[in-house]
């Protein structure tokens, strides 16, 4: 029997931040998610993270790029791309009252070049931002956005990411940005705000990477988990009964020929293909499950990718499912 | 132009090997696969992987991969057709160790090797936070390919958007060590002294003040004492960061993209390729992985099935099966999945065709690894991705 899926749905924290390496379709969840979240009435901030932005064309292909300012999407859906260095120059102004010096100095070259060296910081600016963000508040004092989500770099410096606040916080003895990195680090290790969502595929590698993935989080970095999405599951290829279809099409003799058909080999070999993907699809399914002692949120295959929103819908709803079932 | 060398002319007379490529296209099947054709080939062979996560070791079956390269017994290497003057090796880039290992190298003298080793920005630096790692990565293929003990190096680069970053880390550290804040940290009256510079210091000295400020006490003194600290070893590091990068963009380099048919990662490849190109990077070739393709080569994919043909299918499996088996739907399902499978055929097609163009107008080699029935996760798996991405006919293994 699979593990149940938490009751605590995704949409009911604060901050979910979404990691899987690439090629995973971890881009995809983090759209389909902000979708669904919008749909629900929550308002919902997508920040990425990355040097290109993925999201915004994903909900709407047509539409600019939105930048650090970030921009409305659709209604209750905000998208912006955190630059390391936007976020800098902002951070270093709120400290510095003189902005154009501030800026001056973060255009010259050579100071550039000392930050482009410069290890950690962009890590902690970047969660510095998401931690800004998250403090915004309506006329009223209700939250700015009910939910942040959060596109993590690719798996292996996904927890560097997220392992940064708690390494500054030990080398740097005092001052603001040792208080800075604290509250970063509070608010990414409280585990009733934020969870940390890994998305992978049922393949070998991807299954052990995320296993490993899994350890580490729980052994070194203390952020949340409580499932793992698995994408681009395959359905089975043949209907129920014929289960064995490439053997029987392997039985019939070999000279048979069909019009508009190839013959029985190349057909036996075509679906044996298609049942042993789909037999690794199911076996990698259950070793995740087994290797991170979490429940799977299983998303459908979608042979030809992301076409539009409908396509993310369904993601959406396979996403908040169990809670969608749970509330019916 | 002159048309990139096939892949076994590179295999045989190329020093070092960069399969770059997005997360999750099997880069490290294909660059262990090219080592081994290598060796096959008579060469002695290593390949590197920078991967955080321990790939490398799983599809070569090498539990501990350190900083040192471990040797394929021979044994296995006779199994696998690697005659005798012909080795692999594996190893995975322990970064931290690299690291130390040239402050040990270029250090003025015990004391400064310790100052260095104990300041905390250091440590932090050489402490796997995202940066360093290309510089060691390098740092490492340069140095192994020094020694001489392998005719060819095979780098499989770190996945995703970070991949790239090591084509510019010699330039980085160059640029770095040269920067004029590390000046100014270094020698304030020196770097005061030059023309046009005294607005820029203020500035930044005020700028500074303020990180200090913000940073705590303490942290822009312990920056200092690196950079002082390096700076005796900064001659050592420029003069190799240079040999490093003549290596990568000479013509004992040549690069590989390596990519997957989803929409997506052909994009990403197309980028990648732009930014090689745009540098001075000798790509020689694309190799797409796990590609679905039609098993019988030549043969179109046919779902052209009408009526009268399903009845001829359904006749025949009620012939072939015998009663009580439903025939029929035995053949609708056959035709169902004849046309799932030829989808997944066009679909790949369709969108590797842009690459494959640009593989076309630009001379590059031009390879497609099937999809294969199961993973390859053994030396006889990696020796028949081997033989595919050479394009040799499939070899027995026994």
């Amino acid at each position: 029997m699979p593990l149940p899926l938490p009751r605590r749905g995704l949409l009911e924290r604060r901050l979910v931040i979404v990691t899987g390496k690439g090629g995973t379709g971890k881009t995809s969840v983090v759209a389909a998610l902000a979708r669904a979240a919008a749909q629900a009435g929550r308002r919902v901030l997508v920040a990425e993270t990355g040097r290109e932005e993925h999201v915004p064309r994903l909900l709407d292909p047509a539409t600019p790029p939105v930048g650090y300012a970030g921009r409305e999407l659709q209604p209750g859906l905000t998208a912006m791309r955190i630059d390391p260095f936007e976020a800098l120059a902002e951070y270093l102004s709120l400290q510095l009252p003189v902005r154009g010096l501030v800026s001056r100095v973060l255009r010259n070259p050579g100071f550039r070049q000392l930050m482009e060296a410069a290890p950690g910081w962009r890590e902690l600016i970047t969660l510095g931002k998401v931690w800004h963000m998250a403090q915004g508040r309506r006329p009223g004092g209700a939250p700015e956005f009910d939910l942040l989500l959060v596109d993590a770099p690719a798996t292996g410096h996904g927890l560097t990411f997220l392992d940064v606040p708690r390494v500054v916080s030990s080398a740097v003895r005092a001052g603001p940005l040792r208080r800075n990195a604290s509250l970063v680090q509070q608010m990414i290790t409280d585990p009733d705000s934020t969870l940390l969502l890994p998305v992978a595929l049922a393949e070998e590698l991807p299954a052990r990477e995320t296993a490993e993935l899994v350890q580490r989080l729980r052994e070194e970095v203390g952020v949340a988990v409580d499932r793992v999405v698995v994408n681009a599951v395959t359905p089975p290829p043949f209907p129920p009964g014929l289960e064995d279809l490439d053997e029987r099409l392997a039985r019939l003799p070999a000279e048979l020929h069909v019009p508009g058909l190839p013959g029985p080999r190349t057909l036996a070999r075509c679906a044996a293909h298609l049942r042993s993907r789909h037999r690794l699809n199911a076996h990698y399914v259950g070793a995740i499950e087994a290797w991170t002692g979490l429940p799977i949120c299983t998303l459908p295959l979608l042979p030809q990718g992301v076409r539009g929103p409908e396509d993310l819908d369904r993601l959406g709803t396979a996403l908040l499912e169990p809670a969608a079932a749970e509330a019916a | 132009m002159t048309p990139a060398p096939a892949p076994h002319v590179l295999l045989d007379s190329r020093r070092v090997l960069v399969c770059v490529g997005t997360g999750g296209v099997g880069k490290t099947t294909i660059s262990a696969a090219l080592g081994l054709s290598a060796a096959r080939r008579g060469r002695r062979v290593l390949v590197l992987t920078i991967d955080p996560a321990k790939r490398l070791a799983d599809a070569l079956g090498i539990r501990e991969l350190g900083n040192e390269p471990q040797t394929l017994p021979r044994d296995v290497l006779d199994r696998l057709g690697v005659p005798p003057e012909g080795e692999l090796s594996a190893m995975m880039l322990d970064m931290k160790r690299t690291f130390d290992d040239l402050v040990e190298r270029f250090a003025e003298s015990p004391e400064a090797r310790d100052r260095i080793l104990g300041n905390p920005i250091y440590q932090h630096v050489s402490d796997a936070l995202a940066g360093s790692a290309e510089y060691s990565a390098m740092e490492k293929v340069y140095e192994l390919a020094e020694q001489k003990d392998f005719d060819l190096i095979v780098l499989d680069t770190p996945p995703s958007q970070h991949a790239l970053d090591f084509l510019e880390a010699p330039e980085r550290l160059l640029g770095f060590l040269d920067s004029r804040v590390v000046q100014l940290l270094l020698h304030p009256a020196f770097a005061a002294g030059r023309m046009g510079f005294r607005l820029f210091q203020r500035g930044a000295q005020r700028v500074l003040r303020t990180l200090e400020k913000v940073s705590g006490v303490g942290f822009l003194q312990d920056i200092s004492e690196f950079l002082l600290a390096f700076e005796g070893m900064s001659e050592g590091f420029r003069d190799r960061a240079h040999r490093v990068q003549a290596l990568l963009f000479g013509p004992e380099t040549a690069f590989l993209l390596a990519a997957g048919p989803a929409r997506e990662s052909v994009r990403h490849a197309e980028s990648f390729l732009e930014r090689l190109e745009s540098g001075r990077a000798g790509v020689a070739g694309i190799v797409v992985n796990r590609m679905h393709l039609w098993p019988d080569a030549g043969l179109e994919p046919g779902d052209g099935a009408d009526a009268a043909a399903l009845e001829k299918l359904a006749e025949a499996f009620a012939l072939s099966e015998g009663a009580g088996f439903d025939a029929r739907a035995a053949a609708e399902a056959t035709r169902a999945a004849l046309r799932g499978y030829a989808a997944l055929v066009e679909r790949d097609a369709e969108n590797v065709a842009p690459l494959r163009e640009r593989a076309r107008a630009s001379g590059y080699f031009w390879r497609c690894v099937p999809l294969l029935d199961r993973d390859v996760h053994d030396l006889d798996g990696l020796a028949h991705v081997a033989s595919l991405v050479l394009g040799e006919a499939e070899r027995e293994t026994p």
